[in-house]
C-alpha cells in the first residue's frame, strides 16, 4: 500500500512540475472519509463523469468496517468479517485515487487539504464525510482514555472488545448502557444494540440483566422496542429515563460503577455512548456551527464555504436522521451538483430518502422511513412510515429479510 | 442577493433542467433518479431478498410502480418512493431500466 501511495505522490508531483499535462487540466474532488457518505460520493462523481474529473479519496483505513449491522454481529446473526468491506474496486474499476492517510488541515484559501503524511493536495472542490467524533466530558467519568474498560463501540470496527467483554460476564452478571442524548448517529442504534445483547445473553447467560441510562425523554421505535423487550425477554431489560436520574450518570471505570441519582452500582459491562459532534476534520476546515455543519439543503454545499460539500452525520441538514442510508442518499445529491458545477453536466432536483431497519429478535424486524425535500431552510420531512405493533411474524421475517436486501444493496453502492 | 434567493434561484433551475429531460421518458434522467432505488434495488439485477427490478419491460414496470403509488399494491417502503414520483418520472425510470447495460 505504501508502494501505491507513494506512485500516486509521484504522480501527483509530476503532474504539478508540468502543469501543461492534459490530466492536470481534468478538476479535482478530494473526498475526505470513506464511509457511508464518502465511498458513495466518490463512486458516483467516478462513474458518471466518465474520466472528466480527477476523483481523489482520502482514507486511513485499508478496510471500512460498516457500523451497520454491528449490533447483529453482538447478537451473533453476522461475522465480524462480513462487516468490512475493501476499497480496491473503487480504485480498479473506477479509477479513484485512493489515499490511505488521515486528512490533518485544509486551508480554504489555497483550496489545500494536508495529510498526516505532510503531504499537501490542491483540489477544485472538496467533500468532507467524516462521521463523528465524541464531545469530551460528556459522560463524567468517561473519556478515550477510558474506552477500554467502558468501550463505545460505535464507530466502525470497534464492536470486537465489548463483544467480548459480554461473552466473558458472569452468569447473572449485568450488562449497562449509557444512551447518548440527541443528536447521535443512528437513533434506534442504541436499542437495537440492547435487544441483540439480550438474545446473546439469553442463550449463553440467562439470568444475567440488562440496563439502559438514558438522558432522553423517548427514543426511536420505542413502543415497538418495549413491546419486542417483554415479547421475547421478560424482566432482562430495565431503562432508566431521565426522570429515575437517567440524565446525571457519572461511571468510574476503574471499579466498573455507575452512579445513578447518587448511588454506585457494580457492573460487569459498560458501554458509555457518549453525545456526539462532527467529525473533527470538519471543525478543523472551519465549517462547523455548534458542533455540526450547516448545509444548504438543495446540494448539501456548506452554508460556509461554497467550495466544500458535507455528508452524512457530520452536517446540520434539518430533518434526516444521522444514518448510512441517509449518508448515501446525500452524496448522490452532491454528486450531481458537483459534476454540474464542474463539467457543466445538467443538474436534476434534489430528492432523499432514508429507511431505518432494526431487529427486536431473531426474524423479528422493524422499519421506520421516511421521504424528504430540500427548502431554504432545511431538508425537510414530506412522508414517513413506521412498522406497528402487534404485526404478525410473517411480516417481521419479511422486514428482515428486507433489512438483508438492504445490507447488500449499500454496500454494493459504496463500494461497486 | 440573499441566501433565499439565491436558492430559490438554483432551485427554480434545477427544477426546469429535470422538467425539460423528464418529459420524454429520458434514460439520462432515469438514471439519476434510479440513484434513489439502487440502495436496495442492485443495479446488477440480482435479487436478495428485496427483488430485483432491471431489463423489465417498461409497461410492467410503470404498472407496478403506479400500483405502489395508488396503493393497491402493498409495501410501504415503496408506496412511499412510487408516492412521489410524477407520471413522467415513472416513465423515465422505467425507460432506464428496461435498457439497464450490466
Ligand atoms: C451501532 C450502529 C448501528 C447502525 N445501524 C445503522 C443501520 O441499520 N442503518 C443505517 O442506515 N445506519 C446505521 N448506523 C449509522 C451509520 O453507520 C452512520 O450514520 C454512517 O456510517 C454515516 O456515514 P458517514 O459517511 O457520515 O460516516 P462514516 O460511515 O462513519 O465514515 C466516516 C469515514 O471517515 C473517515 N475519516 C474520519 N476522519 C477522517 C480524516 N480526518 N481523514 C480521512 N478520513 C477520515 C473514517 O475513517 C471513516 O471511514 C448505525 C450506527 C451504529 C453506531
Ligand atoms: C428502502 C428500500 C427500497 C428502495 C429505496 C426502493 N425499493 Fe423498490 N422495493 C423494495 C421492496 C422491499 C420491494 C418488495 C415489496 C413487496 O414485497 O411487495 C420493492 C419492490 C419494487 C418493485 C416491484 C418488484 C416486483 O417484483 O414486484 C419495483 C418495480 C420497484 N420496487 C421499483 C423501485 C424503484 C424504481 C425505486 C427507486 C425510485 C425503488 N424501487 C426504491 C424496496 C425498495
Amino acid at each position: 500500500m505504501t508502494f501505491n501511495r507513494r506512485l500516486f505522490l509521484a504522480s501527483l508531483t509530476a503532474t504539478l512540475a508540468a502543469p501543461m499535462v492534459k490530466a492536470q487540466t481534468r478538476p479535482r474532488v478530494i473526498i475526505i472519509g470513506g464511509g457511508a457518505g464518502g465511498a458513495t460520493a466518490a463512486r458516483y462523481l467516478a462513474k458518471d463523469s466518465k474520466g472528466a474529473l480527477d476523483v481523489v479519496l482520502v482514507e486511513p483505513s485499508q478496510t471500512y468496517y460498516t457500523c451497520f449491522f454491528s449490533n447483529l454481529y453482538l447478537g451473533g446473526f453476522r461475522s465480524f468479517e462480513s462487516l468490512g468491506h475493501s476499497y480496491d474496486k473503487l480504485a480498479a474499476a473506477y479509477g479513484i485515487n485512493i489515499v490511505h492517510d488521515l486528512a490533518t488541515g485544509v486551508d480554504r484559501a489555497a483550496k489545500t487539504v494536508t495529510l498526516a503524511s505532510g503531504n499537501t493536495l490542491p483540489y477544485d472542490k472538496l467533500v468532507l464525510s467524516p462521521g463523528i467524533d465524541f464531545i469530551d466530558g460528556s459522560v463524567a467519568g468517561w473519556s478515550l482514555a477510558a474506552q477500554d474498560a467502558m468501550p463505545h463501540a460505535y464507530k466502525g470496527g470497534t464492536q470486537q472488545p465489548l463483544q467480548a467483554q459480554i461473552a466473558a460476564m458472569r452468569p447473572g452478571g449485568t450488562f449497562a448502557m449509557v444512551a447518548p442524548p440527541n443528536p447521535y448517529r443512528c437513533p434506534p442504534g442504541p436499542y437495537e444494540r440492547a435487544s441483540m445483547v439480550a438474545t446473546y445473553l439469553q442463550a449463553n447467560n440467562p439470568t444475567a440483566k440488562i440496563l439502559i441510562l438514558d438522558p432522553k425523554d423517548k427514543f426511536s421505535k420505542q413502543a415497538l422496542f418495549e413491546e419486542g423487550w417483554n415479547k421475547h425477554y421478560p424482566g432482562m431489560i430495565t431503562r432508566i429515563g431521565p426522570d429515575m436520574g437517567g440524565s446525571a450518570i457519572e461511571v468510574r471505570p476503574d471499579t466498573m460503577e455507575v452512579v445513578v441519582d447518587g448511588e454506585a452500582e457494580k457492573v460487569d459491562v459498560c458501554n458509555v455512548i457518549p453525545a456526539q459532534r462532527a467529525g473533527d476534520i470538519a471543525s478543523i476546515a472551519g465549517v462547523t456551527e455548534n458542533n455540526w455543519a450547516p448545509v444548504h439543503a438543495d446540494s448539501m454545499l456548506s452554508r460556509l464555504d461554497e467550495n466544500i460539500y458535507v455528508l452524512g452525520d457530520a452536517t446540520n441538514q434539518g430533518d434526516m436522521p444521522k444514518s448510512g442510508f441517509s449518508a448515501n442518499s446525500q452524496a448522490k445529491v452532491a454528486a450531481n451538483h458537483i459534476r454540474g458545477a464542474l463539467t457543466g453536466s445538467p443538474v436534476f432536483p434534489a430528492k432523499y430518502a432514508n429507511t431505518c431497519w432494526s431487529l427486536i429478535a431473531a426474524d423479528d424486524g422493524v422499519k421506520v422511513g421516511a421521504s424528504y425535500a430540500p427548502t431554504p431552510e432545511k431538508i425537510a420531512s414530506v412522508d414517513t412510515f413506521i412498522s406497528q405493533t402487534g404485526e404478525d411474524a410473517a411480516l417481521r421475517k419479511a422486514t428482515y429479510n428486507e433489512s438483508l436486501g438492504w445490507y447488500t444493496g449499500i454496500t454494493t453502492d459504496m463500494f461497486g | 442577493m440573499g441566501r433565499g434567493a439565491y436558492l430559490l434561484g438554483t432551485l427554480a433551475a434545477a427544477l426546469s433542467t429535470g422538467a425539460a429531460a423528464q418529459t420524454l421518458g429520458d434514460p439520462a434522467y432515469g438514471e439519476y433518479l434510479s440513484g434513489e432505488c439502487t440502495t436496495c434495488h442492485l443495479a446488477a439485477g440480482t435479487s436478495n431478498g428485496i427483488p430485483a427490478i432491471t431489463h423489465w419491460p417498461a409497461a410492467d414496470f410503470v404498472a407496478a410502480l403506479q400500483g405502489y403509488k395508488s396503493k393497491t399494491r402493498p409495501n410501504p417502503i415503496m408506496q412511499m418512493i412510487a408516492g412521489r414520483l410524477s407520471d413522467d418520472e415513472i416513465a423515465a425510470l422505467a425507460a432506464y431500466y428496461e435498457s439497464i447495460e450490466n
